[in-house]
């Protein structure tokens, strides 16, 4: 009995939230401003910020070149643009006096994965130890998007009405077009070295929090996972937030972009808490062909609908999605973000299309990675 | 016509070339192999084994074949050197610049007295401080990029070493005609303006020729490449022309490369692999010249110079620290780091012993004995300070000197 106590404390008990409050995690690139390389610099990095206030937290990320920025929790879009701002704008300044570069995008356009180098804790040291070579190619970045919900069945039928959108924030986000050097021809390609790890992919068609604990215990039992971390499903629940993770979005370039992004997600969640439309186990048919167009056409990916039977253009349907969030969009003042969003479908622009843009004007990789850390300044 | 070899052979100084840079590589393997010196050490051991001091089979021909092949090879660690030296740190790092120039300044005032308090003459106390500022720029590059160290100590020991190199050189500029017993005034300073000014100048007009070159041919890596080293060689020969300082040229070139290329014309070249080859040359060849008999003659001097280096350069180091937010072990680290002399101090001694060969001799006797000594324990403990600050990448081996939180 004790034992069983044991399994079932390592998933805590599901933190329930009336309102869909949001936050979001930025994992970001450490760069040498020498050559703009990916840097060595997280661990005195970290240092030099807990000797500051800052809001949020920032934490290390697998490998030592990267670092994770954590927000608040905020009700709205406005307060977590402020507060990702205030928050870009400390660690500027702190990275100024250390002399790197802090950038977004979803992968370094030229690190080689095998000079990086695993962040000494035991966790990551754990991760690098199961994993191998995967662990230091895990050297990618991701925004992951927290959305409240009320209880751990809502958060299953969220992270399953979700899957139908997975597409569109997968095109939105994009910005890895270029990986070990080269234009993969990808606008996401970041999701490909996700998707080399056993424990990636879609949670189990579960809608009841009660069967999921029972999933869990048995591979905790079976020795596979230790907690919800190792599971690195594109979208999960997290009881001890009593939120829905979303995992499927590149780092965008700008904070504004990733609270966009945040904001948008929290509309979506609302609507479909309040419109509660069917699931249907169908929408995995086409699920990974979805996720596949959206990862290498970005905003001009044709979406296959399994249920319709249709195909239809990825950017219409965002349009047509941000038609339908409109009027949660007056109740959550969460305009702003949804007409920007409107607008990148519109002009079939993502962080993909301006990095191309960027390497063609300067035609180095280096330059790019130089603008990329001057636009996340702006 | 001869078809066959003239009896005895003769080895040619192409072959000695040669052979100095093969003896060079397995020394330096030895090193290695040895899991605690660094290949440097092996390297500087193999050219005093081959020197006057040793087997004495480098010839002087050979030296003088040798030459243009350490002056590019200098030519290109100075240019890289100067294009570690960023001014946008310097402006935001309000502990930096002072740091560099209080280590510098106590360096040369400690050493300077130092010298005087062993009996040389204020002239050769001078340059031997000025000499005593400078770090070596190959030594540093070379541990680190053995070790493939990467980090802020990495960094900052290369900024601290490129502005610690440029005011040696501005220094020595200043301080050199000074050395002269019978030099004027005005001649002193016409001397001074002409190659502190005119080095510098032609810095930024090779600057200008650069970019131009650099936009017509664009950002392919291997044009740049030529384009960098064909840049160093043609500014250290216009500087030898113009009886310019070849060191503060080339510097010049590389600091305006990093700091006044506003369109980004120019993109970051890794030397790799020619680096390795005049790294080894430059190594043996300063070992042939090197001489540990100042040690016997001069032992005292030797050591309190080195130990007197080592503590004005911790002190400045100490006294920024807090400014510039560094760690107690990023600070020790530091004063480790620097403490490499530098090979350019073999051509400022040869400098003040063609203005004045009494001077030059006696601080000869000294500065090649600091060297010696100095590249014997300067590379390991460079290594072990990037060691220490994890910022080289793990060796089982040296797991004798290893923290409990080091990278993987």
């Amino acid at each position: 009995m004790k034992a069983t106590e044991e399994i079932f404390s390592m998933l805590p008990a599901f933190k329930e939230n009336d309102f869909p409050t949001i936050g979001t995690e930025l994992e970001l690139q450490l760069v040498d401003l020498q050559n703009f390389n990916l840097g060595m610099e997280a661990k005195d990095f970290l240092r030099r910020l807990s000797e500051v206030e800052h809001p949020g937290k920032v934490i290390p990320e697998i490998t030592q070149s990267m670092i994770e920025l954590n927000s608040s929790v905020h009700n709205s879009h406005a307060s977590l643009v402020t507060e990702l701002r205030n928050l870009r704008d400390i660690l500027a300044n702190e990275a100024y006096q250390a002399h790197i570069g802090i950038c977004g995008g979803g992968t370094h356009p030229f690190q080689k994965w095998s000079e990086q180098r695993i962040y000494p804790t035991k966790r990551f040291v754990g991760v690098s130890e199961n994993y191998g070579y995967l662990a230091k190619q895990f050297t990618v970045f991701g925004q992951h998007i927290h959305v409240a919900v009320p209880n751990g069945d809502d958060a299953l039928y969220v992270c399953h009405g979700m899957a139908r959108y997975i597409p569109q924030f997968i095109a939105l986000s994009a910005a890895s077009p270029f990986q070990q050097g080269v234009d993969t021809s990808f606008d996401c390609s970041r999701l490909a070295v996700i998707s080399a790890f056993p424990l990636s992919g879609t949670p189990p068609w579960l809608l009841s929090w009660r069967e999921f604990e029972d999933y869990f215990q048995k591979f905790h039992e079976m020795g596979i996972v230790k907690s919800m971390k190792d599971f690195y499903w594109d979208i999960r629940p997290k009881p001890e937030f009593g939120t829905v993770e979303l995992r499927i979005c590149d780092t965008p370039l700008t904070v504004q972009k990733a609270a966009d992004l945040t904001g948008f997600a929290q509309l979506l969640v609302k609507w479909l808490l309040e419109k509660r439309p069917n699931l249907s186990q169908d929408i995995y048919s086409t699920y990974l062909i979805n996720r596949f167009s959206g990862a290498r056409y970005g905003l001009d990916a044709i979406l296959i609908d399994p249920i319709a039977g249709l195909h239809v253009p990825l950017a219409e349907d965002i349009l047509s999605t941000c038609d339908f969030l409109e009027e949660y969009a007056n109740q959550l003042h969460c305009q702003f973000a949804l007409q920007q969003i409107r607008k990148a479908a519109q002009m079939r622009d993502n962080d993909a299309v301006w990095l191309r843009r960027c390497f063609m004007d300067y035609k180095s990789l280096n330059d790019m990675v130089r603008g990329q850390t001057e636009i996340w300044r702006e | 016509m001869q078809v066959l070899p003239s009896f005895p052979l003769r080895i040619s100084p192409v072959a000695l070339l040669g052979l100095t840079l093969l003896l060079g590589l397995i020394g330096g393997e030895i090193a290695r192999y040895t899991r605690i010196l660094p290949r440097i050490t092996g390297y500087i051991a193999v050219g005093i084994l081959l020197g006057s001091g040793g087997l004495d089979i480098v010839t002087p021909s050979l030296l003088s074949y040798a030459r243009i092949f350490v002056e590019v090879s200098l030519g290109l660690i100075l240019f890289d050197l100067g294009r570690h030296l960023d001014f946008t740190w310097l402006k935001h790092d309000p502990g930096l610049l002072p740091t560099a120039l209080t280590e510098s300044t106590l360096t040369f005032i400690f050493i300077f007295l130092t010298l005087l308090f062993f009996g040389l003459p204020w002239q050769s106390a001078m340059i031997g401080g000025v000499i005593a500022v400078a770090t070596s720029p190959a030594v540093v590059m070379m541990v680190a990029h053995d070790l493939s160290a990467e980090g802020p100590v990495t960094r900052r020991t290369l900024i601290l070493t490129s502005l610690n190199n440029l005011i040696s050189v501005v220094l020595f500029l200043v301080c050199i005609p000074l050395t002269q017993p019978d030099i004027s005034w005005y001649l002193a300073c016409g001397y001074i303006l002409y190659r502190l000014l005119g080095s510098i100048a032609l810095g930024l007009l090779m600057f200008c020729l650069t970019m131009s070159i650099g936009f017509l041919i664009g950002k392919r890596k291997e044009n740049q490449f030529v384009l960098f080293s064909g840049m160093v060689i043609f500014t250290i020969g216009f500087a030898l022309i113009l009886h310019l300082s070849s060191i503060l040229t080339v510097f010049t070139l590389g600091v305006a490369a990093r700091n006044l290329d506003h369109k980004h014309y120019l993109i970051e070249v890794d030397f790799g692999w020619l680096a390795r080859l005049f790294f080894i040359l430059l190594f043996v060849v300063t070992g042939v010249q090197l001489q540990l008999r100042g040690i016997w003659i001069a032992t005292f001097t030797v050591i309190a110079y080195l130990i007197m280096r080592f503590v004005a350069k911790s002190i400045g180091l100490w006294l920024f620290a807090n400014k510039s937010r560094l760690t107690r072990q990023q600070t020790w680290a530091l004063c480790f780091t620097l403490l490499p002399a530098t090979e350019t101090a073999l051509i400022m001694s040869y400098k003040l012993f063609d203005f004045n060969p009494e001077y030059g001799y006696l601080l000869m006797t000294v500065i090649t004995s600091v060297l010696a000594i100095s590249y014997i324990i300067s590379p390991i403990a460079a290594q072990i300070a990037f060691i220490k600050t994890n910022e080289a990448i793990s060796n089982p081996h040296w797991r004798f000197m290893r923290t409990s939180q080091d990278p993987l």
